[in-house]
């Protein structure tokens, strides 16, 4: 959970912040397919030392390490299973590519995780959307998708409230076997559910009354324009990605760091 | 040719037996502010959502006469379309605040109609501008206080322009100067743009000063149509259970005096006809000869509730509680007030183990409360919620209020004696078998307060007990919690509402910044001005009279109908001698 709280949209006046949000995706895009087109410790790092400097742009730091820190079970994670799978693979021979080789993979979800937290972390739901608009999805999807982002907020407050004066009515969430576990949480349920209901219909004569569908040319107070700096970041995206494809296919294989002694 | 007219409206909503409204007719021209009143249920609301169309369209259901805004026939023209005639405010402002941003949610209904991008970034500038919110513009909505919310649901409305505006309830959600803050608005909309104001309110106090027409609803019917002196001094209004503002009644009690040539509805009116016939007194503020509370002090019983250094963060370290320090008594009848904010609720949730400290103390009769569980401690606390709908799950009333008392384990033969006694307390007893989703907004709150009552705690909390509640349904509450402090019970309150406390007079708690900046009796609190500004709470209007008249050798801690009654009448005998 702390991992997906991390990706929380953080306001902010970077350039990365005010970067199209449809570039950034591209990006995004492009971390990722270098990250898994490589297996080697040399690439996967040059890939990070690219996004450090990006993370303190847009200085946010501390969600981005909260982000890797949330990442950080899965990532010794994957480490120690393919320590252990690989060492007994190789029948018992610990080497020093093994252990590069595990570090590789556990650098490359680092990696990911980076880019992904710097897109989330970085991009409005406003500007997601607009995306989304650009990309001629309907309207109506549009709407429910920052509607829903919303009303996260609000329905988190309101299920706490319900908690609590249900609490206050004696219930006992963590009472009893499994099965009464669940039906412990009919009374929070049932509140929640009538009351979004009539949220519904509340946003809904709310959205009549601000002449929502009056027109079929509706505008929007923002839009999105690529700047310099923009299609600067475009291109440079889109060398690196020639650059990392032509690396794979014509060059020989990135040098080992650690060599392949044994490690005791 | 008036800007809105009804004639000969009535409706019936879908599935309903009865209409909402039968027979209205009305004028109402450009530039009024105009007040609707009347007791829960009597068709204000319905009767706001037939003047942009919702009804009958949104709600389908059956309409007959006629609905005709600013020229335009309600039954032919789309709610769309009327929008920008008339514009709707509903009463919770989470429900109608659509964008992620304060500046984007204004422009929503501009985008609708398909305006130009400058176009938007003029009317957004204006609209922020004439509401106060200029420098909330890039702020995103849900971090926004109750007050914020409520004055950009304004302003995202009055961008499209609309010669009408329409407000429900509008100022329940707020401390009593966020509502002064949201008249004043209104006031300059009706000022200085000239646009028409309707308002729906039961702070009939707060609303009366500002409005030039009341119009008072009764079981869907109107019922009176006037000026707010003659609609309030009617008899007729009172015997409805409008609330009367208190100067007014007080006014009125002194008729036989016949200072008054027509009715003052503000303290500064009243002050100035009533100094015309008293004398100032050389000696300032005398007291009364003798004065209980004085003489005995408060008496208290042992200590219930001791709060020693409580400290609470909510996570992402916002600090809501900063060494509190509070001891209620058994017995006692304690109102918390403050702001929006203080750390009031936070502070009671504390009560029944929701909440744990993150440093300091709190003991249960002598009992450090550390390692009860909230369902051992609310055995004995009770705490009931400020919206019924956030706890009404079951399907008939009855097992509503016996859900607890199964949770508690207590004997089957038992549940049914105090589900019974807890219907009669709050006379529900005729919805015994009704699902409780199909009762009113004031039934639901009787039958959640029921629901706690049952296991007969010890003590009582209430979270806004009043809030969203006529003066009838107030007034009943105030009997009942009087009741139930006969029978030796602990009552403590969370309330905004000034007037409610100075009649019922409890031993006030004042909070500020998550702590407690003093507390006293009634009389004592409501006279401590620095104090109550501090804590955003108006003084009653009585006690503001008195305030005023500190010169006239009168006391200054009178906050009720009654004293203030006695104390003038005999004051004006005096100076007619």
């Amino acid at each position: 959970m702390s991992l997906l709280e991390s990706l929380r949209f953080t306001r902010g006046d970077t350039v990365i912040h005010n970067l199209d949000p449809r570039v950034k995706f591209l990006m995004t895009l492009v971390f990722f397919s270098v990250s898994v087109m490589f297996m080697d410790i040399v690439p996967l790092l040059l890939v990070f030392v690219v996004q450090i400097p990006l993370v303190f742009l847009a200085k946010v730091t501390n969600e981005w390490f909260k982000s890797i820190k949330g990442a950080g079970f899965i990532a010794s994670f994957i480490f120690v299973t393919n320590m252990i799978s690989f060492y007994y693979f190789r029948s018992g021979a610990l080497t020093w590519d093994l252990v590069e080789y595990s570090l590789a993979l556990t650098m490359r979800f680092i990696v990911l995780v980076t880019s992904f937290s710097l897109f989330f972390i970085t991009t409005s739901p406003d500007k997601l959307s607009l995306a989304l608009e650009k990309a001629r999805i309907p309207y109506e999807f549009n709407f429910a998708f920052i509607t829903a982002i919303r009303f996260v907020p609000v329905l988190a407050d309101e299920a706490q409230t319900i908690m609590d004066a249900q609490r206050s009515r004696g219930l006992e969430l963590d009472k009893g076997n499994f099965l009464t576990r669940i039906k412990n949480y009919i009374p929070i349920l049932l509140p929640l559910i009538i009351n979004s209901i009539r949220r519904s219909l509340e946003l809904a004569e709310a959205m009549e009354s601000r002449a929502f569908g009056a027109t079929e040319n509706r505008t929007n107070l923002y839009e999105l324009k690529m700047n310099n700096i923009d299609v600067m970041v475009l291109v440079v995206s889109v060398i690196l990605l020639v650059l990392a494809v032509y690396a794979k296919l014509y060059l020989p294989p990135f040098p080992s760091l650690l060599g392949n002694g044994p490690v005791f | 040719m008036a800007l809105i007219e009804v004639k000969d409206l009535s409706y019936t909503y879908p599935q309903a037996e009865q209409p909402a409204i039968k027979n209205i007719n009305l004028e109402i021209n450009q530039g009024e502010f105009i007040l609707l009143t009347g007791p829960s249920g009597c068709g204000k609301t319905t009767f706001c959502r037939t003047l942009n169309g919702l009804i009958p369209k949104f709600y389908n259901g059956e309409m007959t006469g006629k609905v005709i805004v600013n020229g335009l026939d309600t039954a032919d023209h789309s709610t769309m379309e009327l929008a920008q005639h008339v514009g709707l405010i509903f009463q919770n402002p989470d429900n109608q605040i659509f964008a992620l941003t304060v500046e984007k949610d204004i422009a929503f209904g501009l985008e609708n109609l398909g305006k130009s991008k400058p176009e938007m970034y003029k009317e957004i500038d204006w609209a922020a501008e004439v509401t106060g919110i200029q420098e909330l513009r890039h702020r995103a909505t849900h971090e926004l206080s109750g007050g914020q919310k409520q004055r950009l649901t304004i302003a995202s409305v009055l961008a499209m322009h609309p010669k009408i505006i329409v407000m429900d309830e509008p100022t329940s959600f707020l401390d009593p100067v966020g509502a002064e803050h949201i008249f004043d608005v209104l006031n300059q909309l009706n000022q200085e743009l000239g646009i028409t104001i309707i308002i729906i309110e039961h702070r009939i106090d707060i609303a009366a000063k500002y409005v030039d027409r009341i119009i008072v609803f009764d079981r869907g019917e109107v019922r009176s149509d006037g000026s707010p002196e003659e609609i309030l001094s009617n008899e007729d209004t009172r015997l409805l259970g409008v609330g009367i503002p208190r100067i007014l009644t007080l006014a009125k009690r002194l008729k036989d005096e016949a200072i008054f040539d027509n009715n003052p509805l503000t303290v500064d009116h009243f002050y100035d006809k009533i100094c015309t016939v008293i004398q100032p007194a050389s000696n300032k503020n005398i007291k009364p000869p003798f004065d209980l509370d004085e003489l005995s002090g408060e008496y208290h019983h042992k200590p219930l509730i001791e709060i020693s250094d409580l400290y609470f963060d909510y996570p992402g370290n916002v600090t809501a509680l900063q060494g509190v320090n509070l001891t209620i008594h058994e017995g006692d009848y304690v109102a918390i007030m403050g702001e929006n904010g203080a750390g009031k609720t936070t502070l009671v949730k504390h009560f029944n183990g929701l909440l744990r400290p993150k440093s300091g103390n709190i003991r249960f009769m002598g009992e450090d409360i550390k390692d009860k569980s909230v369902a051992q401690l609310a055995r004995k606390i009770g705490l009931v919620f400020q919206n019924p709908d956030d706890q009404l799950f079951e399907e008939t009333v009855e097992k509503e209020i016996s859900f607890a008392l199964h949770n508690f384990g207590i004997k089957e033969s038992l549940i049914e004696k105090r589900v019974n006694w807890a219907l009669n307390l709050l006379d529900i007893g005729k919805y015994r078998e009704k699902s409780p989703f199909a009762l009113s907004g004031g039934e639901r709150k009787r039958v959640a307060l029921a629901s706690v009552l049952a296991w007969d705690p010890d003590v009582l909390v209430l979270d806004e007990p009043t809030i969203g509640q006529d003066y009838g349904q107030k007034e009943r509450l105030r009997h009942f919690l009087m009741q139930l402090r006969t029978q030796g019970k602990t009552v403590v309150i969370v309330t905004h509402d000034v007037e409610f406390v100075a009649e019922s007079q409890p031993h006030i708690v004042l909070m500020a910044d998550g702590n407690v900046v003093t507390e006293g009796s009634t009389k004592q609190i409501m006279t401590t001005t620095e104090a109550l500004a501090r804590c955003s709470v108006a003084q009653p209007e009585i006690t503001r009279l008195f305030t005023r008249l500190a010169d006239y050798g009168l006391p200054n801690d009178v906050v009720d109908v009654d004293e203030a009654y006695d104390l003038l009448n005999r004051k004006i005998r005096e100076a007619r001698k």
